[in-house]
């Protein structure tokens, strides 16, 4: 604002961010560990920036966990550099220069966003903000109602402020905004009477309904949007999208210039008719086929994961049973050696517990050992059956496929045997049909109407080919994919068991060593 | 029937007895039907010609013994010598002395229909006694049927119109079981007065609700009467049973209440009258509601039985409300082999016809309507004398009063002994600490060293519902209702004295801090939660030692040594000593990982050490520990430590970096000091809770307040109060309206036009007559009292009816009561007889002279007749 412009402003540096977080962070004791070890930017939740003459906002990436960040009192102009923010909760930018809002789309946890006090003209850019809650606006220039339509679409907003701004003087400001908010429960730090809510409900009922009609018709055809979108995936996930109706024959005249041409000929149109009835008939057995398909595999994929999961659930229960059993004793070991005043029973103890330890590790090594040869086992079986199943599916695909390079074929024939009489009527002049010119054009001798028949069947041909190409490559991409990923999974999975196993030996026996070395000291 | 025999005399009864039964059993071994006809056939005309002797001796009493026959090889002579035997010893058995005789019931009140015979019920009593006959004829060799005993007013009553179905209004009434129950909580038993032959009279079932006494045959008809009024299809049965059935006795009968009895074959004594012991008993027939299979129930012990059960020896007849049949198969084989299908005539012989098995009636049903209905039936198949409906029961209304009921047991209090146990009933409220039921095991078979002791109690305060008392253990467990002030369960102790051993349950919804159970030993305490927002399940604290001194002075009031170093608001000096130890474990909190939800956490108080211990994760096998243990001591340059590494030891699955910062570390330990102060207080209050628990329990033990329902108008003090308070209001305001109402010259002025004004000579006559009508009154008010008087004093007028009133010298005629009677309901209620032409006064008053007429009483009700019924 503008009684802040004669100050210098400043730049929000890294020493700056330093003492803020040095001032805010714990106190007294724990202040004075916190001094001792230093605070990491990533560790610090809260922070408090007021009255430091901002103008611009940097250098705040680090904060990865910052759940609350005051930058009220500065002379900030424009929203920027919080991207990094995504944990943010509560964000105060009030009393700055801000003249539009922006720069907020990736704190989609925030719920309490204040900018009172700026220039803000307009409404806008707060789609990500799907948990607001809280929302001051007062003390801004906006002016026009339907900003307020747009507040609509936060499902949680419960508290607004708008007052201060040139929207706030209208005469029906209170009712309109409870009539279209009807969620709300604070506006301008007052509470929402009953009263107030039944006089809003009656003045604008009309509209507000209108508007809920309009929103409920959106949102009939976004559902319905997405529901397409969803059945087209799951087609593509079975490899036959687009082979449920006559898409493919379509796309097969789409860049048929001759095609479409010649079928202007007598007799072609019922020709090109009952080749498509023909062709979408195992377009359509194709695309049944590949959702029967697609069925199997899943079944065949969900009883692996199962058997999987079950045989990893039961050695791990064999193993933690193990563990809890050693701990037992390990914990009453610990404690008679501690007792222990003798050095040669004390040694004897070590020693016998040491070798506990090595059982131990015997033991749940055998039994991640046992697990990785059954789920080997298991994962081989399972790839040969995938394998199977997805060599089944293109086999059948391919034959289906080339029927319909056969019937491809029989249309040409059929094309190129009224192709040829028609050359052969126009020669003699005996077409009556008047033909478009470009088309007379291809009759201009035998070569010519060969060769664009020709064209056009190559064009089909291919087509069908690229078709028949992609969903034999991308079965067999998914397939080696799927199977690449189980196997790298169960390699992480022994892995990690593996890692899991020798920290916590280390870990015990560390243990132990620390009561030999304790007991030495003495 | 002369002097009582000598001991010596019944005891060789009893052996003749035992042979004729071995010879009944071994006929009936043989099984030959054939032979038995034979038989009859023979000895047909050796019982013809002792005919006469036998009928006079029939009519002198009923003989068990005739039913059966001879043996071929016993002669005519041995025959009549045995019988002659058996005459006497029937009179030696000695009736027991039974407080509700005949001469007890005062017959005068009962109404008519028990004091005689209707003509349709003389007419039934001729085709009994005609199929009586015949039956006799046809079947010598059985015992007479049991078919018209008199009643209490010595009328003989045929045994179906004793039946009266009745519904009764309990809920509790309307399945078998429960009434069954109720029957035998109700009625005491006595035994027959000959245990060999059914009783020569049958009592109504009111009579018997009255006295609460019966034997066998008034049980069976009062259930018979209720389970019939219930809608099952239920038959009293007149047969022979064991004499444990008999006798109501349990002894030997392992108790249903006893959970799990151990078996020992015990060697049953041979009755020597085995077979022979008349019972009655009541047969449930399937179909009806919904039962199953046909079962007999005992209506002594409220028990059901099989139709196969060895109980049962023998059938020689059964009844319903509806019509009689006598059993015409062989009871060799006890009632195993029977067919219950009564609309087989070969088995089953009606007395009444009726091709079908009766129909469902309730008590409304059973009037004329459907008795009309099977008149028509039946007389478009079979002559008219054949053709006879069964009458109405003679016998009231059977009601049971809402105390009654509740009483149950006649005194409110039943005692049954079964093998090794003994169980007690007593009617609610009866006791005044509620108890209503208890239960006590033995370990022998003398019933002398106690098992176990089991109460149940009603309507407590405290909700307390069971007490189970071990005699052996010491084990005492007392269960309790929802509703008790701190949410109890149950509770098991050896003692009342805090710091034993006990065991607390608890109502977990009813409680803020979800405590399912709390279980206690000198040393520890485990409490058990569930369903907390901080996940809790578990909390074990072991205590320290207390101190002797303290033991001494913190009496009961204090709990124990919670605290090291910690004040709390009690005397415990700070420096006790006391080992401990608090365990907390939680469930997984799925909004936390779980490396950071704790699955247990242990307070070491002595060392200054909380181990904490994660849950594990799923894929894993280990989970991660944490160990915070501090010491306040300085280092050595005195400074204060604040957090050092080696005060916090953990193990974690998944080594993270913000966890090994100090600052991280130290915020987790300061919590979980604060924790652990709130957990010794936790600790401390249930500690405190137990001592006021237990404190509670011995108030209320020492109290025993019960509740009242607000629905029991009886005993609801209050409620009864405000009611008796209501009705005094109505009865005033009425009173109060009536005396608005009262105008003595109101019907005199009726008689004259309306409207119109009187003359002098009307107002005068009507100041006479309204004075003379006045003198009337007195006068009949005398007569009344006369007549009254009367009554009290047994004078020649008694029983004669209402005596006319003698108007002595009164102006106006009075007329027949029952001309009155007319006029008064004529008039609608109206006070004045406006329909008398030659200007009569009805006198009202004698209404009540003429008896019975209610209609009219009522009628004058608030009118200007009332003071008359008032006097």
């Amino acid at each position: 604002m503008n009684r802040l412009c004669d100050v210098e402003p400043r730049v929000m540096d890294d020493e700056m961010l330093k003492l803020a977080v040095g001032e805010q962070g714990p106190r007294d004791e724990a202040g004075q560990l916190a001094k001792q070890e230093g605070i990491l930017f990533k560790d610090v939740l809260s922070l408090q920036l007021d009255f430091q003459n901002i103008l611009r906002i940097d250098n705040l990436w680090q904060f990865e966990n910052l759940r609350k960040l005051q930058l009220d009192n500065n002379i900030i102009e424009k929203i920027e550099g919080l991207e990094n923010l995504t944990h943010l909760v509560w964000l105060d930018l009030s009393f700055n220069n801000i003249e539009a809002i922006e720069g907020l789309d990736t704190l989609v946890n925030l719920e309490d966003l204040s900018l009172f006090n700026n220039r803000i003209s307009k409404i806008d850019s707060l789609d990500a903000l799907v948990k607001l809650q809280v929302l001051s606006l007062g003390n801004n220039q906006i002016g026009n109602m339907t900003n307020i339509i747009y507040l609509r679409r936060f499902k949680d907003l419960r508290t607004l402020s708008l007052s201060g701004n040139p929207v706030a003087e209208a005469e029906d400001y209170r009712t309109f905004i409870c009539a279209y908010l009807p969620d709300l429960v604070y506006l301008d730090f007052q509470r929402i009477d009953d009263h107030m809510k039944e006089l809003a409900e009656m003045k604008h009922q009309c509209s507000v309904d209108e508007l809920k009609h309009q929103e409920s018709l959106m949102q009939a055809q976004l559902e319905e949007e997405q529901a397409r979108w969803e059945e087209l995936e799951g087609h593509k996930a079975a490899f036959v999208e687009h082979l449920n109706g006559p898409f493919l024959f379509d796309s097969m005249y789409a860049e048929d210039v001759e095609g479409s041409q010649l079928s202007h000929l007598p007799g072609v149109g019922e020709l090109v008719q009952t080749y498509k009835d023909k062709f979408v008939i195992i377009c359509l057995n194709i695309f049944k086929f590949g959702m029967k398909q697609q069925e199997k595999r899943k079944a065949e994929l969900d009883t692996f994961m199962g058997c999987v999961q079950e045989a990893i659930q039961e050695k791990q229960e064999q193993g933690k049973h193990e563990i809890a059993k050693f701990e037992e004793k390990h914990l009453l070991t610990l404690s008679s050696i501690r007792d222990e005043s003798e050095l040669t029973n004390f040694e004897i103890k070590m020693a016998e517990h040491s070798e506990n330890i090595t059982e131990l590790v015997n033991v749940l090594m055998t039994l991640e050992m046992q697990l990785v040869e059954q789920l080997e086992e298991t994962i081989n079986m399972f790839e040969r059956n995938i394998i199977d199943l997805v060599g089944l599916f293109v086999e059948n695909v391919q034959s289906l496929m080339a029927q319909c390079r056969d019937l491809e074929n029989h249309h040409h024939e059929k094309l190129l045997e009224i192709a040829i009489s028609t050359r052969e009527k126009i020669v003699k002049g005996e077409l009556d049909e008047d033909l478009p010119d470009a088309v007379r054009a291809l009759f201009v001798d035998k070569d010519t109407i060969v060769n664009a028949v020709g064209a056009s069947h190559d064009i089909h041909l291919l087509k069908i080919d690229n078709r028949e190409d992609e969903l034999v490559t991308r079965v067999n991409s998914w397939r080696a994919h799927l199977v690449d990923k189980i196997h790298k999974d169960e390699i992480m999975r022994n892995r990690r068991r593996m890692k899991e196993i020798n920290q916590y030996v280390d870990h015990v026996q560390s243990e132990l060593d620390s009561l030999e070395y304790s007991d030495l000291l003495d | 029937m002369l002097v009582a025999p000598s001991w010596s005399e019944v005891g060789h009864s009893e052996c003749i007895y035992s042979s004729y039964r071995d010879l009944i059993s071994r006929q009936s071994e043989t099984q030959q039907m054939e032979v038995l006809k034979e038989k009859v056939e023979e000895e047909e005309e050796a019982e013809r010609a002792e005919q006469a002797e036998r009928a006079e001796r029939a009519k002198k009493m009923m003989r068990p013994m005739e039913v059966r026959k001879e043996d071929t090889t016993r002669t005519q002579e041995m025959l009549r010598d045995l019988e002659r035997k058996l005459s006497e010893i029937e009179v030696s058995i000695p009736e027991k002395p039974s407080t509700f005789t005949k001469d007890a019931i005062d017959t005068s009140k009962l109404p008519l229909s028990y004091q005689s015979n209707t003509p349709k019920e003389e007419h039934l009593l001729q085709v009994a006694d005609n199929f009586s006959r015949q039956y006799s004829h046809l079947c010598p060799d059985r015992v007479p049927l049991f078919l018209y005993p008199v009643n209490e007013c010595s009328v003989p009553k045929f045994v179906s119109t004793t039946i009266r179905p009745t519904l009764m209004p309990y809920p509790e009434l309307y399945n078998w079981d429960t009434c069954a129950q109720f029957v035998s909580d109700f009625l005491s038993a006595v035994p027959l007065p000959d245990p060999l032959k059914p009783p020569s009279y049958l009592y109504s079932s009111t009579t018997v609700l009255k006295y609460q006494e019966g034997n066998c045959f008034d049980f069976s008809t009062l259930l018979c009467s209720m389970l019939l009024g219930a809608g099952y299809d239920a038959y009293c049965v007149y047969g022979y049973g064991s004499q444990d059935l008999c006798h109501m006795d349990l002894t030997r009968e392992v108790c249903p209440l006893t959970v799990k009895p151990k078996e020992e074959q015990e060697s049953a004594k041979t009755d020597p009258l085995h077979g022979l012991r008349v019972h009655s008993w009541v047969l449930v027939l399937s179909g009806k509601r919904e039962v199953p299979e046909s079962f007999f129930i005992d209506p002594f012990t409220a028990r059901s039985y099989s139709t196969q059960d060895d109980h049962f020896l023998g059938i020689e007849s059964l009844w319903n409300h509806k019509n009689y049949w006598v059993n015409m198969q062989d009871c060799w084989n006890c009632c195993k082999d029977l067919v219950f299908d009564l609309g087989d005539p070969v088995r089953w012989e009606y007395l009444l016809l009726e091709t079908d098995k009766p129909l469902l009636s309730l008590t409304e049903e059973e009037d004329d309507g459907m008795n009309d209905d099977d008149d028509v039936e039946n007389l478009g198949k079979e002559d008219e004398d054949k053709s006879f409906d069964m009458p109405c029961s003679w016998v009231e209304q059977i009601e049971i009063s809402p105390e009654a009921f509740e009483t149950r047991c006649p005194n409110g209090k039943k005692v049954i002994q079964y093998k090794r146990a003994r169980l007690e009933k007593w009617a609610p409220y009866l006791n005044n600490n509620g108890l209503v039921c208890r239960l006590t095991t033995y370990e022998d078979l003398q019933c002398t060293k106690i098992l176990e002791i089991k109460e149940w109690f009603q309507n407590r305060k405290d909700m307390l519902e069971l007490k189970h008392i071990n005699k052996v253990t010491g084990l005492n467990i007392d269960y309790f209702k929802p509703g008790h002030p701190q949410a109890l369960r149950a509770h098991s102790y050896t003692s009342m004295q805090p710091e034993m051993d006990r065991v607390m349950e608890f109502y977990e919804t009813a409680r803020v801090d979800g405590l399912i159970k709390r279980e206690e030993t000198p040393r520890t305490m485990t409490e058990y939660y569930q369903g907390r927002p901080d996940l809790l399940s578990y909390r074990h604290v072991n205590f320290g030692p207390r101190i002797k001194k303290l033991s001494l002075n913190s009496a009961e009031s204090n709990p124990r040594p919670v605290v090291l170093r910690h004040s709390l608001p009690t005397s415990h000096p700070t420096h006790v000593l006391a080992c401990q130890k608090i365990t907390e474990r939680f469930s997984r909190n799925p909004a936390k990982p779980a490396d950071e939800d704790v699955a247990e956490r242990v307070f070491l108080l002595l060392d200054e050490r909380i181990q904490l211990r994660y849950h594990c994760r799923e894929d894993h096998l280990t989970a991660s520990k944490r160990e915070f243990l501090w010491r306040t001591e300085g280092d050595s340059k005195g400074n204060k430590i604040i957090m050092t590494p080696d005060m916090c030891l953990s193990f974690e699955v998944e080594p993270m970096e913000h966890t090994k910062k100090l600052l991280y570390q130290y915020e987790a330990m300061m919590k979980l000091k604060n924790e652990e102060k709130l957990a010794r207080h936790q600790a401390w209050e249930s500690e405190l809770e137990v001592l006021e628990i237990l404190k509670l329990r011995e108030e209320e033990e020492a109290a025993h307040v019960l509740t009242i329902s607000i629905y029991d108008t009886k005993r609801n003090e209050k409620s009864k109060e405000y009611r008796e308070a209501m009705e005094r209001m109505m009865l005033e305001e009425h009173l109060w309206q009536a005396e608005a109402q009262l105008d003595y010259l109101a019907p005199f002025l009726a008689q004259l036009p309306p409207g119109e004004k009187l003359t002098r000579w009307q107002a005068v006559r009507l100041k006479d007559e309204c004075l003379s009508d006045f003198k009337q009154r007195l006068i009949d008010k005398a007569n009344l009292i006369q007549a009254r008087f009367e009554k009290v004093l047994p004078g020649p007028w008694q029983g004669r009816g209402p005596q006319r009133p003698q108007p002595e010298n009164g102006p106006r005629a009075v007329c027949s009561p029952s001309q009155t009677c007319e006029g008064l309901i004529g008039a609608g209620g109206g006070c004045q007889c406006l329909g008398c032409p030659d200007d009569r006064v009805v006198l009202p008053h004698t209404c009540s002279l003429g008896g019975r007429v209610d209609g009219g009483r009522e009628g004058v009700v608030g009118g200007w007749m009332e003071p008359y019924n008032s006097s």
